[in-house]
């Protein structure tokens, strides 16, 4: 199906967020706006998927969406368990919200797997004069955390692409070094396994 | 959940595996396969050691498959369905075996099955965050409906299949609000309240030995993508449930107090009438209305659910039933079929 010589490489993906930070209109801009011939995509409510073309080599990301209201915020390490990347989307117009994802930033260092490609992202920058949150407030953290940063809109689409092509280039670079003989495994379902196999027995 | 993604679930031929393993160049496989069950019965049950034997054998089988005579010109699509006909068939042999086969299964599966019939009495959308447009009567019973008819299945595929359904359900439900109103598309914000309020609906009989049933024992190479997303959906949602309190409702702490105590319902919680009441407190007229004869034919798993099979006559000849078999087999059709003498006499007549 891809395009001869390249292979396709699957990377779990998922957006955490609070509610009401359009994280999912985010991902939707970026699902619906891509075109690439004979790909497909999946527009579901909650799961999408999207395959992005970087150099000569394919990511298909998986996009695994999660609730963001606070009473499921304990659920949330059944959904990035396994995860190669994780973007993490604030309001730049809702404090709250950013306070909020500084607290997953650092769930996922805790807990997460250190190659996990973090992205954190503003989202409605579209919306200046709302602004509460300062891009320098929000990149001095990303880089004091070892994240990449951009303010995205998914009204005007600004940054949208870009941010998901920059995970797809970090991906691709972690993935190189290690000739790794049975193929690029982005997402480690080994432990996964184990982890809910002794949840379930009592 | 889009029909074109690659991750949906193929509708593999049950009858062609049959007939493919009917011919005698399968001879080898079929001895595979037989003595593969066979194994079983020499250990003793551990549901994580028989997943693990299940999970190499349907790999092993998929090399064999593919380098078989009989599959040699096949598409990979092929193969898949004959990999699917035998995790069907293997599982369709050991479900007694290993469906809810560790001591505290039961337990679990009454445990949750008792909370939610507590929640069932006062539980509103808002406490979950589902957002008004959502509340769809119709298609939030729909969805449950898809998700009661899990224990009419014996292979994990299909128990997924059931989960799968209900998802679809919602999904659609969720798009089709975002294109005919204002409502923004806003995700799992509102797929995950949504699931986890129609689960309550439904109190899908032995919610945890099915979830889990599905992990251990679903073809791995499968369990991928959106069909894991949703079954992670599940999980989570089953472990939100367990753990419900009064902040996760965002409720006043005596206010829920109150609610959970059961003598503050109508619901007596002796073992078998919660699941009954956990059926029958549905508005069953709604789903009338929907074309669906519900009571009469769901009323066979009110009370078979807790023995830890729906139907547990299904697959029984009867020149196998024993005295006692027939006893409570009889008990059951008198019980919830009590106008169906007919059927009875027929019965009588075959032993």
């Amino acid at each position: 199906m891809a395009t001869s010589g390249s292979k396709i490489k699957n990377a779990k993906l998922v957006l955490l967020g609070d509610v009401g930070t359009g994280k999912s209109s985010v991902v939707l801009r970026f699902v619906k706006g891509q075109f690439v011939e004979f790909q497909e995509s999946t527009i579901g409510a909650a799961f999408f998927s999207q395959t992005l073309a970087v150099n000569d080599e394919t990511v298909k990301f998986e996009i695994w969406d999660t609730a963001g209201q606070e009473r499921y915020h304990s659920l949330a390490p059944m959904y990035y368990r396994g995860a190669a990347a994780a973007v993490i989307v604030y309001d730049i117009t809702n404090p709250a919200s950013f306070t909020r994802a500084k607290k997953w930033v650092q769930e996922l260092q805790a807990q997460g797997n250190s190659n996990t490609v973090m992205a954190l992202a503003g989202n409605k920058a579209d919306m200046l004069e709302a602004r509460k949150v300062s891009t320098e407030e929000a990149q001095t953290y990303a880089q004091e955390n070892g994240l990449f940063f951009m303010e995205t809109s998914a009204k005007t689409a600004i940054n949208v692409n870009d941010i998901f092509y920059e995970i797809a280039k970090r991906l691709l670079v972690q993935a190189q070094p290690p000739p790794n003989p049975a193929g690029m495994i982005l997402t480690d379902r080994s432990d996964q396994r184990s982890a809910t196999s002794t949840s379930c027995c009592s | 959940m889009d029909s074109s993604s690659s991750s949906h679930l193929p509708e593999p031929n049950f009858y062609d595996f049959l007939r493919r393993m009917r011919s005698p160049a399968s001879a080898d496989l079929v001895r595979a396969i037989k003595s593969f069950i066979v194994s079983f019965s020499l250990h003793t049950i551990d549901a994580e050691n028989d997943s693990r034997k299940l999970q190499d054998f349907l790999m092993a089988m998929e090399t064999n498959i593919r380098k078989h005579p009989l599959w040699i010109n096949c598409t990979d699509e092929e193969r898949d369905t004959a990999v699917e006909g035998l995790e069907k068939y293997v599982m369709t042999k050991l479900f007694n075996r290993t469906f809810a086969s560790s001591p505290g299964d039961a337990k679990s599966d009454m445990k949750i099955s008792k909370k939610i019939c507590l929640l069932q009495q006062f539980i509103k959308p808002d406490h979950l965050d589902v957002p008004k447009v959502l509340q769809n009567e119709a298609s939030l019973l729909y969805a449950a409906k898809e998700l009661q008819k899990i224990n009419a299945f014996k292979a994990p595929r299909e128990k997924l299949l059931c989960i799968m359904n209900c998802c679809r359900v919602i999904n659609n439900l969720l798009l089709n609000v975002s294109l005919s109103t204002n409502h923004m598309p806003a995700g799992a914000d509102d797929f995950l309240p949504t699931l986890i309020y129609v689960i309550i609906r439904a109190n899908p009989p032995q919610l945890h030995s099915n979830l889990k049933f599905i992990q251990l024992f679903r073809w791995q190479s499968k369990l991928v993508s959106e069909v894991e997303y949703y079954l992670t959906n599940l999980l989570s949602a089953e472990s939100f449930i367990s753990n419900i309190d009064a902040s996760s409702l965002s409720m006043d702490e005596i206010e829920f107090k109150k609610n959970m105590h059961p003598a503050a319902t109508q619901v007596t919680l002796s073992e078998s009438s919660c699941a009954v009441e956990s059926q029958v407190c549905e508005p069953n007229s709604i789903l009338e209305s929907l074309g669906e004869t519900v009571i009469t034919r769901r009323s066979p798993d009110k009370g078979t659910q807790l023995e830890g099979n729906n139907y547990p006559f299904l697959d029984k000849e009867a020149e196998n039933l024993s005295s006692e078999d027939v006893q409570s087999c009889l008990g059951y059709i008198s019980k919830w079929c009590p106008g169906t003498r007919h059927y009875l006499k027929l019965f009588i007549s075959l032993i």
